[in-house]
């Protein structure tokens, strides 16, 4: 069974090389370290999720990505460009979005002023309003509303509702279904597999491996802050429960 | 009826311009999580500043409006965010308070350098268009500087509320607070955005300065006009640092009190100035009591980057030991005169203590330690002494009820914030310290109370002895410096005892996470009453004693700056630790008073460099807030640093007793006078801050070599002392994110599997 993302993997999807590549990343907090030398490719177009257990470092990873969390060593490449160094705002202004851990919205921010917010990445607030109240009608009825008062599936709407307006390149997501009822998780990744048919390319971390499996194209095991199986969905169907449970 | 409109437009003024001080705050608060204590020295600045622009060198007003409002303020918020503030991400309150207490020290040891305060002239400051420019409204005059502070302050109330929400930097200077790092992650730059505040805010507290200083219309002095913009914290709390209408609501009714208490107090009140002048801090209070409570937060734990190593009993009473030692050995071959001012610094020191035990053990803040020692010293000199002249003696009983009293005072101004975060404690603390110094030390007169004639404050001064306890007299400066020193390294035991105790490990809980310790049955209130009244009865030991060693003491020796100063000081020092109070006590308490006075000796003896010397003598009263501004960079404090270096000396053997061998040395000489006491003070200092490094590198040397290890080769000697390496080229690739270049970066192969797992 391969291991890798290998180059007949690629060629399934368009052939213009991996959009997000992590080569030998170490990362720490503090003097502690928690990524050991992560390698990982999202290729153009294609929906990778990062799995494993708590602890394992897939946030760590993402915050990687993103430019929160500068490596100590190792290269992060976004379509060949390495970017260590990179801010976040930067980045985001670049058209990389992520979707952090938890509610990814402004709890003493209205819901339009959320919205708002997004058009930093360099789109218009008309353009962003129009998509998301089309796509989350419930949105549109809470416009004025705090978003720290609405529920959790509607702070996490809201939060997708920048992911789908700000037409990213690349979309990373953490724990998607943290704290959420599973018809409305199923519903988020519904959307998720949506963006992807749009072309964007997609980092998801996911502790409940089942949910996202079936929108993924590839799947990456994280354990210890390594990345220590790669493959299709199908091909890691059955190593998942020795990953978790330990094997 | 033509007086109260009279009143009410002046108090609306007044309102107004409180307001414009107090959007200062509320801005830069709510886009960098900092209450900006600084705020009433930035406006006392730039009053200063435009008074020096437009009549110290005559300037017409708009050219001088121009430049201290639109360049130099705003220039003054920016750098003191970019250099100060940002390094203040991750600290506990406590490090943000002391270091916005810092800069505003720094501001007034400033504006007392370069405007003197005993210039001949007294400085007169106009009103714009002179004080005759006046219009009749309602039959009542009113000047036009009063018409135009109030349409400006509604002017900026309603820039303020666009900018929040009609615009989109004002909301993402809302995200900010809200997510720093999603604000990031949407592509926004939380860093620009606060610089940008910090620029706006200092802009909005120069403004309130500038119209501030003429409505008052007395002269202008540094400490009077930092105070008058600090009232302005009332009405930002109102607003609970958030609501501008609110804030609005709170300034007007801070204005227009403060007029109508003129207005319509009896004639009979003798004390009504007073009173007036304490309103704000009054209004402050009852604003504190009336805020909702918070609720408790259990999510966000807070990290913070101050450590705190607890050390052990037995390091305490070794520590303690050697202290009594040394000072015993100190005072036989000392002059009276600095053993007076090292007593002095003891004392300090025990206040310091107080604050140790409530903000290093408890995560509480108390702004006024000096205001408790007040009150302790009024009890004393009331209650606690007995004999007269030169043979009175302050009693034991007096000093206890002395403390009891500073407990129980503590608990009536700690009670209404106790259920609020640090913030609003240290601002009641804060309030309570200006009551004192403005309600209580200013009663020099006698009063009529409860049919008996008292008087707190006789005369301004009070002659407090030093104590006697049953037959030992503790009169002498020896046996006074002896028993504050005992004193102290008591007290500093039984601060480690306590940390090791239950209660104290109750204490640590719940400065790390309130939330965990009520879920856990603990009640948070009790435990932050009783740790504050602990503390406040130590404040007031402390005050005492230090009245004792000064004989006699005014109002201005519990002055708020000084208390200010004093947990700046020891914060600087080592929050943490009682050693780091030791170092406050004497840093404030001698080495300043020392410095000034050599610097001053020296600029008489060598009358040529006198400039030279004048600017030093300035220089050293700038120094506390100094350092202090610097806490962000090292929260911890330099006790830390130097518990390191003792531990690293504990492990170099042959320093260790090279420093100890030369000390006793210099002592044995000082003792049998071979040499002079500046000498030993010169040779100690070199001993302590020369040998240990400089010996140390040896050892380090001498050790590597021994091994045949290299040591570590500095980045900029890379290539020089030793060859490149590949590790060397890869870092540095790294570092300036090239990867075009062909060396070995590590690039993952393409087929080459991944780790497997075992």
């Amino acid at each position: 069974m391969s291991a890798t993302i290998s180059d007949s993997h690629l060629s399934n999807h368009d052939g213009n090389g991996p959009l997000l590549e992590l080569s030998g990343v170490r990362a720490a907090y503090g003097t502690i370290e928690v990524l050991h030398g992560v390698d990982l490719v999202v290729p153009q177009g294609s929906v990778v999720a990062l799995l494993g257990p708590n602890g394992a470092g897939k946030s760590t990873i993402l915050k990687v990505c993103s430019g929160l969390l500068q490596p100590t060593a190792g290269e992060v490449r976004v379509a060949g460009r390495v970017i260590n160094g990179a801010t976040a705002d930067q980045l985001a202004r670049l058209g990389l979005c992520t979707i952090p851990e938890g509610k990814g919205v402004f709890p003493n921010l209205t819901v339009r002023e959320n919205l708002w917010m997004a058009t930093m990445s360099g789109v218009s607030l008309s353009d962003v309003e129009e998509i998301a109240y089309a796509r989350f009608p419930r949105l549109g009825e809470r416009r004025k509303q705090l978003a720290g008062t609405m529920s959790g599936g509607e702070q996490q709407m809201l939060s997708m509702a920048r992911a789908l307006s700000v037409n990213p390149a690349l979309l990373l997501l953490d724990e998607l279904s943290m704290g959420l009822a599973p018809l409305i998780v199923a519903n988020l990744y519904e959307i998720v597999a949506q963006v992807s048919e749009e072309g964007v390319s997609i980092l998801v971390s996911e502790q409940f491996a089942r949910t996202v499996l079936g929108i993924a194209h590839y799947a990456a095991i994280v354990l210890h802050g390594n990345v220590t199986r790669v493959g299709t969905p199908a091909e890691l169907e059955d190593e998942l429960s020795a990953a978790y449970l330990g094997s | 009826m033509q007086q109260f409109v009279q009143y009410t437009i002046l108090g609306l003024v007044l309102g107004g311009v409180y307001f414009i001080a107090a959007s200062g705050l509320v801005v830069t608060y709510t886009t960098s999580g900092i209450f900006n204590f600084s705020q009433g020295a930035i406006a006392m600045l730039a009053a200063f500043t435009y008074w020096q622009f437009r009549w110290g060198w005559g300037w017409p007003a708009p050219i001088a409006l121009f430049v201290v409002l639109g360049v130099l303020a705003p220039a003054l918020g920016a750098v003191l965010y970019q250099v100060v503030m940002k390094n203040l991400r991750g600290t506990s309150e406590v490090t943000k308070i002391v270091v916005s207490v810092g800069v505003m020290l720094g501001f007034l040891a400033l504006a007392t350098w370069i405007w003197n305060p005993t210039a001949s002239s007294p400085r007169r400051f106009q009103k714009f268009f002179g004080a005759n420019s006046i219009v009749e409204i309602f039959g009542v005059r009113i000047t036009w500087h009063e018409i135009i502070s109030f349409v400006l302050a509604l002017g900026i109330a309603a820039g303020i509320r666009f900018l929040f929400v009609r615009t989109r930097s004002g909301v993402a200077m809302r995200a900010v607070v809200d997510d720093p790092e999603l604000l990031e992650l949407n592509g926004g730059r939380p860093e620009r955005l606060a610089t940008i505040s910090w620029a706006g805010g200092a802009f909005l507290a120069a403004l309130a300065g500038i119209l501030i200083t003429p409505i008052t219309g007395s002269s202008m002095s540094a400490n009077a006009l930092t105070l008058l913009v600090i009232d302005a914290f009332a009405a930002a709390m109102f607003g609970r640092l958030k609501s501008l209408p609110r804030t609005f609501i709170g300034a007007i009714v801070l204005g227009l009190t403060n007029y109508y208490v003129v207005a319509y107090s009896p004639s009979s009140w003798t004390w009504t100035s007073a009173f007036r002048q304490s309103i704000p801090m009054i209004m402050l209070f009852i604003i504190l009591i009336i805020l909702p409570q918070d609720r408790l937060r259990g999510a966000t734990v807070l990290r913070t980057r101050e450590r705190f190593q607890m050390p052990t009993m037995r390091t305490a009473w070794i520590a303690a030991l050697v202290l009594i030692v040394v000072v015993f050995s100190l005072q036989t071959i000392m002059q009276p005169s600095p053993m007076k001012t090292l007593a002095y610094g003891m004392t300090l020191a025990i206040i310091a203590l107080s604050l140790v035990l409530l903000t290093g053990l408890a995560g509480e803040i108390n702004l006024a330690a000096l205001s408790f020692g007040a009150i302790g010293t009024i009890v004393v000199f009331h209650f606690g002494t007995t004999g007269t002249g030169l043979d009175s003696r302050m009693t034991l009983w007096g000093i206890i009820l002395a403390s009891l009293v500073c407990a129980l005072v503590g608990a009536v101004v700690a009670l209404p914030a106790l259920r609020l975060r640090g913030l609003y404690l240290a601002l009641a603390t804060m309030a309570f310290g200006v009551f004192v110094s403005k309600m209580v030390l200013s009663e020099g007169n006698p009063r009529r109370l409860f049919g008996r004639d008292f008087t707190i404050f006789p005369g301004g001064t009070l002659r407090i002895p030093r104590p006697q306890v049953g037959p030992v007299d503790f009169n002498s400066d020896k046996a006074f410096l002896t028993l504050v020193t005992v004193l102290f390294a008591l007290l500093a035991i039984g601060l480690v005892a306590i940390r090791h105790s239950g209660y104290g490990r109750r204490l640590a809980a719940m400065k790390d996470s309130p939330a965990a310790c009520a879920t856990l049955g603990m009640s948070v209130v009790r435990l932050k009453l009783s740790v504050f009244m602990l503390s406040a009865a130590v404040a007031g030991l402390g005050g005492v004693l230090m009245s004792a060693q000064l004989g006699a003491v005014s109002a201005e020796r519990f002055d708020i700056f000084l208390s200010l100063s004093l947990l700046m000081v020891t914060v600087v020092g080592g929050i943490g630790y009682a050693s780091g109070a030791l170092m406050a006590g004497l840093f404030l308490g001698c080495s300043l008073i020392a410095m000034t006075n050599t610097l001053t000796k020296l600029n008489v003896d060598y009358a040529s460099i006198q400039a030279i010397f004048a600017f030093m003598i300035s220089a050293v009263t700038v120094l506390p807030a100094t350092i202090g501004i610097t806490m962000g960079k090292n929260p911890s404090g330099a006790v830390t640093d130097i518990v390191k270096g003792l531990n690293d000396m504990k492990q170099a053997k042959p320093l260790m007793f090279t420093v100890i061998g030369l000390e006793v040395g210099f002592w044995l000489l000082t003792a049998t006078d071979v040499l002079t006491n500046w000498n030993f003070v010169i040779l100690t200092a070199v001993n302590l801050f020369l040998v240990p490094p400089i010996g140390g590198a040896i050892m380090k040397k001498r050790a590597f070599a021994k091994f045949g290890i290299l040591p570590p080769t500095p980045a900029e000697f890379i290539g020089i002392d030793r060859p490149y390496t590949q590790g060397d080229l890869d870092e540095m690739e790294i570092v300036l994110g090239l990867d075009a270049l062909g060396v070995a970066a590590p690039v993952l192969h393409e087929g080459e599997p991944a780790h497997a797992p075992a």
